[in-house]
């Protein structure tokens, strides 16, 4: 066999100059792990205005508000609010403060047994319309814009569609709405899931199972490859501080209540019947051909958690005239926290809602 | 001397049958084993083909075998029971035996990592041989889940069986749990393979000098290992027995803590939750009644 010589002595000389330099990196890391880190989440100033059993509503003030609308995001329930606020740097909020729009965000707590019994309606009709009721009747404006995350922005559809009154303007980032799709792990294993077995085993879905679905989503980046890296650059107090944010926000999944999301895989993942207009909640079908407001759609890419397959028909199947698709060159978590994003798509986002004020 | 040697006589047919019924029971043992190569043939010889053709299943079994084998001959039984007229013989040879299983399994060791043993496919991941795991649970279910179902009799009887339900399900959970994992590490040996393998990066007509550059194409090679098992039948099969595993113990393990609860007078996670359901149910109702509350006070004013 005809075996190519490798170049050892270069290897090993290589090997013994990394082995150097990761001595020196490792006698910066201990300085900067020894000082002060700056390493908190969700630190833009708010002010908590409403607040429902668990569920609190923020309230961010623009120095110079430019808009007359107000804008309320709507998380998911499988992680926190807080990726929205993730660093001073590359904050959502802020930089939508920064274009002059005010903000709600809903902060939907960590739900807890009492909780389990919680369905989708009572988080789409009962929680979300009490608060859009609530920002509304403060700034006596008769429709709220409305900006969903993830499956918030799943929220924010079937919201949207059941009270079209209410809502001027629909944005929907990272947002599964056909769940009939084999280009998602998610949507691949939701298949068998047997939910009412999970449900009445946990009440809750404990947030420690969602956070291993999460990491085994791509096991070698999220738990070999993302802290080589931390290793490699663990000598940069920013990365560090940055790093460990990102580490916080990821490692805090609440439990989500249980009914809810015996809802969610049933009627969502499994039986696909948003799509499909087949969704029921509260008694009332969810028709998105209701959905007659500007919509505009922004998912990644690369999202390996909502693929752009689970995102795009939206546009097609909204009652809505005014829709436009943006598929950014990023992936789930990376629309939030990119510079791309942060630089691009928020003032594009202010500027949309701006053009559609009226 | 004499007296001695009698007594060394008559225990001989004791310990051959001792060493002939652990034998048996052994070769019983690699016959459940994985694949189940060697039935129908006699025991030493069919685990020793299987061993080869790279089970280390049968390796383990056949070391204690070709140990126990040894035992056996005339002439080892003599030098036993000889006293110590020829220990370091004995030590010597039974210490050659085991080395060479030993070596035996090591040699697999290093076949399976090579791949050369591999019983699954080069990228697929169905038809996984994965019998250690189901060679286990028939082990447990066969002789031990017997046991912790034997029926329990007056005061004590309910609390043993919660007990014993609850040490089942950890148990199956735990051997779900295993074979997931054995799963999950797939990926990583056949990630390795293919680095090593004809046109991986190692064997490149100029292949790279830094580290860096095999790591990264390790990683991307690793992804593609883990993108195609996660969409394969058999992970997902594994995934929900696992999942259903869990549930099952979370489950038995509530019902023991209730019982303990309920002994001590402490409310039990049923009762609280029938409690929960009670005060959603009241606050839902309080909060229909507070909506049709607001919207009639308008007219009320105006009236």
């Amino acid at each position: 066999m005809d075996r190519r010589k490798i170049p050892v002595d270069l290897i090993l000389a290589k090997l013994a100059a990394e082995a150097e330099a990761a001595k020196h990196r490792l006698e910066r890391a201990r300085d900067i792990f020894h000082g002060p880190l700056a390493t908190d989440i969700g630190t833009t100033p708010y002010e908590p205005v409403y607040q429902a059993d668990r569920v609190r509503l923020k309230y961010y003030r623009p120095d110079a508000a430019r808009l007359k609308i107000p804008l309320l995001l709507v998380h998911g329930l499988f992680n926190r609010e807080t990726l929205l606020d993730l660093q001073p740097g590359r904050s959502v909020v802020h930089n939508l403060l920064k274009e002059g729009v005010e903000v709600y965000l809903i902060e939907w707590g960590s739900p807890t047994r009492r909780d389990q019994f919680l369905t989708l309606d009572d988080h789409i009709n009962g929680y979300m319309d009490d608060m859009v009721e609530f920002i509304r009747r403060r700034h006596g404006v008769p429709q709220v814009n409305l900006l969903g995350v993830c499956l918030g922005g799943t929220f924010a559809v079937i919201y949207a569609a059941l009270h079209p009154e209410k809502i001027r303007n629909l944005i929907t980032t990272a947002t599964p709405t056909h769940f009939n799709t084999p280009k998602g792990l998610l949507h691949i294993w939701m298949q068998e899931i047997d939910v009412d077995r999970l449900v009445n085993a946990f009440g809750n879905l404990p947030g420690s199972l969602v956070n291993a679905a999460f990491l085994l989503l791509n096991p070698p980046r999220l738990l070999l490859d993302k802290y080589l890296g931390f290793l490699e650059n663990m000598d940069d107090k920013d990365f560090v501080e940055n790093f460990i944010r990102m580490e916080k926000w990821i490692f805090d999944s609440p439990d989500v209540p249980g009914e809810t999301v015996r809802q969610v895989i049933k009627d969502l993942y499994q039986d696909n019947l948003l799509v499909q207009g087949k969704m029921r909640l509260g008694g009332r079908r969810v028709d998105l051909r209701r959905v007659t407001m500007p919509l505009l759609n922004i998912y990644g890419q690369f999202d390996h958690l909502v693929p752009p397959e689970a995102c795009e028909v939206l546009a097609e199947k909204v009652g809505s005239r005014d829709t436009e698709n943006v598929c950014l060159d990023t992936g789930h978590v990376g629309i939030y926290v990119s510079s791309r994003f942060q630089k691009e798509t928020i003032p594009k986002i202010a500027a949309w809602l701006l053009a559609r004020e009226g | 001397m004499a007296p001695e040697n009698s007594g060394q006589i008559a225990s001989e047919p004791l310990l051959a049958a001792w060493i002939k019924w652990t034998m048996d029971f052994w070769d019983t043992m690699a016959q459940m084993g994985p694949g189940l190569a060697g039935a129908g043939r006699t025991g030493g010889q069919a685990s020793r083909e299987t061993a080869v053709s790279g089970d280390p299943w049968l390796a383990a079994l056949n070391l204690w075998q070709a140990f126990f084998s040894l035992l056996t001959e005339p002439g080892t039984v003599a030098a036993v029971f000889q006293g110590i007229q020829a220990p370091s013989k004995i030590i010597l040879r039974m210490a050659q035996a085991g080395w060479g299983g030993y070596s035996h399994l090591h040699q697999q060791w290093l076949e399976g990592w090579q791949g050369d043993g591999s019983p699954s496919g080069e990228d697929g991941y169905e038809n996984l041989d994965q019998d250690i795991f189901k060679t286990c649970n028939e082990i447990f279910e066969a002789d031990f889940r017997r046991l912790l179902n034997l029926p329990h009799l007056c005061l004590t009887g309910l609390p043993q069986d919660r007990v014993n339900r609850a040490t089942e399900k950890f148990k199956q959970f735990q051997a779900a749990m295993a074979e997931f994992i054995y799963l999950l590490y797939l990926p990583v040996k056949k990630s390795l393979r293919a680095m090593n393998g004809v046109g991986g990066l190692g064997r490149q007509e100029n292949p790279p000098e830094d580290f860096k550059e095999y790591y990264k194409g390790w990683l991307k090679i690793l992804e593609g290992h883990y993108m195609t098992l996660f969409q394969s039948a058999e992970y997902i099969r594994t995934l929900t027995h696992t999942l259903h595993a869990l549930e099952d113990f979370t489950t038995a393990k509530q019902e023991l803590l209730s019982e303990a609860m309920a002994a001590v007078g402490l409310p039990t996670r049923r009762e609280m939750d029938d409690l929960y359901r009670e005060i959603y149910l009241l606050k839902k109702s309080v909060k229909v009644m507070a909506r049709k509350l607001d919207r009639r006070e308008p007219s009320r004013e105006e009236g």
